[in-house]
C-alpha cells in the first residue's frame, strides 16, 4: 500500500513538471539535508514544539478537572454550555489575530492559539465520558456503603478514562493543527518559518519534507498517547 | 467460556450442615427485615402528572437465618421492594426496619447481588470481591486475604487477576456473589441474580448458592420470575401481584434441606410450584 502510493507519487510528480511538486527522492533528499545537513529542522521543530507542549499541556490541566466536574455537576454544567457552545460552534483561525494583538508576536500568543485550538475537545469528552458511567455501578458502590470520594475515585473516573482519551487525542492532533496554523498565518517561526521560507525560495522539496516531519511527529505523538492510554486503561482495549 | 463448576465442586470443603440447635444458639431468633404497611409510587416525567403506584400497604417480617423469595408477574414491583430494603431508594409510607432500625440508606448489615453483576470492568476478580471490604476502609492486606477466602468459596480460585471480561456470565455472577458474602452481612439482597445467566448455569448456580448457604446461612431475600427457582431454594415464597404491588400470598415451602436436584422431582416440590403457577396465572396479563 505505502509503497504503491510512494511509487504513484513519484512517477506522476515526474510527470508533472511542475515546479511546485517535488519527487519522492527530491523530498527524501531534503529531509536528509534537513536533519543532517543544514540540520534547520531541528531548530524548527524545537521552537514551534515550545508552543504545543505548553499549550496542549495547559489545555489537558484545564479542561480535565473542568470536564470531570462539569459530567458530574448539573450546576457547573449550566454554566459553562455557553462558552463551551462558542467554542465548539466558531471557527478558531480568525481568533488568531485577536491573539496576536492582545500578546504580540510572542510564545504566549502562539500558546493561546494551540489552547483555543485543543482545549474543548478534550472537555467536551471528559465530560461526555462520566456522563457515560454506568449507573449500576454507581448504584453498586452506593450498596456496599461507598462514600462520595470512593465512588468518584473507584467508579466515575476509571469508567471516563477512555473517552477522556480520546478527547486528549483529538485534542493532540487540533493542538498540532494550530501550532502550525498560527506559524503560517502570522508568528513565521519554527516550523511555519521554514515552510514559508522554502516557498518563497521556490524549493518544494523542502517544504515537502517539512510537512513529512510535522506528519511524523503527529503520528509518533498519536501513538506515544495509546501507550499511555493502554497503559493507564488496558482493560478497554 | 467455561464454567469451572467440575472442577471448584471437588476442592470445596464438604458443606456442614448447621443442625438447629447450632443455629438456634447463634440465633437471637429475632426478626432481621421487618415491612409495616409500606408503600411507594414513582412519578412520572416531568410533563405528566400520572404516579405509578409500585407498592401499596407492604407488610412482611422476614425472620433470620430464613430464606425469602419474592415472585409475582413483572411489574409487581418485588425489584422495588428489594431496593427499598437495601436503602437504594426512599419509600413513601411505613416503616422499614433492619434488626429494629429503620432503614435511612445502605448499611453493612447489607450486601446486594445484582442481575447485571454490577462489576467494576477495569478491577480484577481479587479487587472486585474485595470492593465493599475496600469501601469499609479495611487494609490491603486484610481485605485481599479475605477476598482470596471467599473466591475459594465461590469455586473462582485461581481466577483472582481476571478482569470480568474474561469470564463467563456464570462466573461473573459468582464474583457478584462473593463480593457481597466477603462484607459478611446479616442480609443477603438478590435482585436476579441468576436472571441474566443460561438455564444449564443458572442451576448450577441454584445449587452452589445452596451448598454456600448451607453453612453460611445468611437471612436472604431473594428476587426471582422463576418458579422453580422460587421453591427449590425458599423456606417461604412471597407471591405479589401487580399494580399496586402488594403481597397476594405467602406460601410455605416445608422442604426438607439440604436441596437440590432430586428435590425437584419430588412430588411435593411439584405440588407447591403447580400451586404457584395457579395462582401466578390468575394474575398475568398477556
Amino acid at each position: 500500500m505505502l509503497v504503491a502510493f510512494l511509487t504513484f507519487w513519484e512517477v506522476a510528480a515526474r510527470l508533472a513538471h511542475n515546479i511546485g511538486i517535488a519527487t519522492f527522492s527530491d523530498t527524501m533528499v531534503a529531509a536528509w539535508d534537513l536533519m543532517f545537513g543544514n540540520g534547520r529542522i531541528w531548530e524548527a521543530m524545537l521552537n514551534s514544539n515550545a508552543a504545543l507542549v505548553l499549550g496542549f499541556a495547559i489545555s489537558a490541566v484545564t479542561a480535565v478537572p473542568l470536564g470531570l466536574a462539569a459530567g458530574r455537576s448539573r450546576i457547573l454544567d449550566r454554566a459553562l454550555s455557553p462558552y463551551t457552545a462558542i467554542l465548539l460552534a466558531i471557527p478558531v483561525a480568525p481568533l488568531v489575530p485577536i491573539a496576536i494583538t492582545a500578546f504580540g508576536l510572542s510564545l504566549a500568543a502562539r500558546v493561546s492559539i494551540v489552547i483555543l485550538f485543543a482545549v474543548i475537545f478534550i472537555y467536551v469528552n471528559t465530560r461526555a465520558g462520566v456522563r457515560s458511567v454506568d449507573r449500576r455501578l454507581v448504584e453498586m458502590a452506593h450498596a456496599f456503603g461507598a462514600s462520595e470520594r470512593t465512588i468518584w475515585t473507584k467508579v466515575v473516573i476509571p469508567s471516563a478514562v477512555p473517552a477522556m482519551f480520546a478527547g486528549l487525542r483529538i485534542g493532540l492532533g487540533r493542538a498540532l493543527t494550530g501550532m502550525v496554523a498560527v506559524e503560517l498565518l502570522l508568528v513565521a517561526t519554527g516550523v511555519g518559518k521554514l515552510l514559508l521560507e522554502y516557498r518563497d525560495r521556490l524549493q518544494p522539496a523542502y517544504v515537502f519534507a517539512t510537512v513529512l516531519f510535522v506528519i511524523a511527529e503527529a503520528l509518533l505523538l498519536l501513538e506515544l498517547a495509546r501507550f499511555i492510554e493502554r497503559k493507564v486503561a488496558p482493560w478497554n482495549d | 467460556m467455561t464454567d469451572v463448576t467440575a472442577a471448584s465442586t471437588e476442592t470445596q470443603p464438604p458443606a456442614p450442615w448447621p443442625d438447629d440447635a447450632s443455629l438456634a444458639a447463634a440465633s437471637h431468633g429475632g426478626p432481621m427485615i421487618e415491612l409495616r404497611g409500606v408503600s411507594k409510587e414513582f412519578l412520572g416525567d416531568r410533563s405528566s402528572t400520572t404516579t405509578t403506584h409500585a407498592l401499596d400497604n407492604i407488610s412482611l417480617t422476614v425472620n433470620e437465618h430464613e430464606f425469602i423469595t419474592v415472585i409475582g408477574p413483572s411489574g409487581c414491583g418485588k425489584t422495588t421492594l428489594l431496593r427499598i430494603v437495601a436503602g437504594l431508594i426512599p419509600y413513601d409510607s411505613g416503616q422499614v426496619l433492619v434488626k429494629g432500625k429503620p432503614v435511612t440508606g445502605p448499611g453493612p448489615d447489607r450486601a446486594v447481588v445484582f442481575q447485571s453483576f454490577a462489576l467494576l470492568p477495569w478491577a480484577t476478580v481479587l479487587e472486585n470481591v474485595a470492593f465493599g471490604l475496600e469501601t469499609r476502609g479495611i487494609p490491603r492486606a486484610e481485605r485481599e486475604e479475605q477476598a482470596r477466602v471467599l473466591i475459594k468459596t465461590v469455586g473462582l480460585a485461581g481466577f483472582e487477576s481476571r478482569l470480568p471480561r474474561h469470564l463467563s456470565g456464570g462466573m461473573q455472577q459468582r464474583v457478584g456473589l462473593a463480593r457481597a458474602l466477603a462484607v459478611n452481612p446479616d442480609i443477603l439482597l438478590m435482585d436476579e441474580p441468576f436472571g441474566a445467566i443460561d438455564e444449564q448455569t443458572r442451576r448450577i448456580m441454584q445449587e452452589e448458592l445452596l451448598r454456600i448457604w448451607g453453612y453460611r446461612r445468611k437471612t436472604v431475600l431473594f428476587v426471582t420470575h422463576s418458579m422453580e427457582e422460587a421453591v427449590l431454594l425458599a423456606d417461604r415464597v412471597i407471591l405479589m401481584s401487580p399494580r399496586p404491588g402488594r403481597v397476594h400470598e405467602i406460601i410455605d415451602v416445608p422442604l426438607p434441606r439440604p436441596r437440590g436436584r432430586e428435590t425437584e422431582r419430588t412430588r411435593e416440590f411439584t405440588d407447591i410450584k403447580e400451586l404457584l403457577w395457579d395462582k401466578l396465572r390468575v394474575m398475568q396479563t398477556v
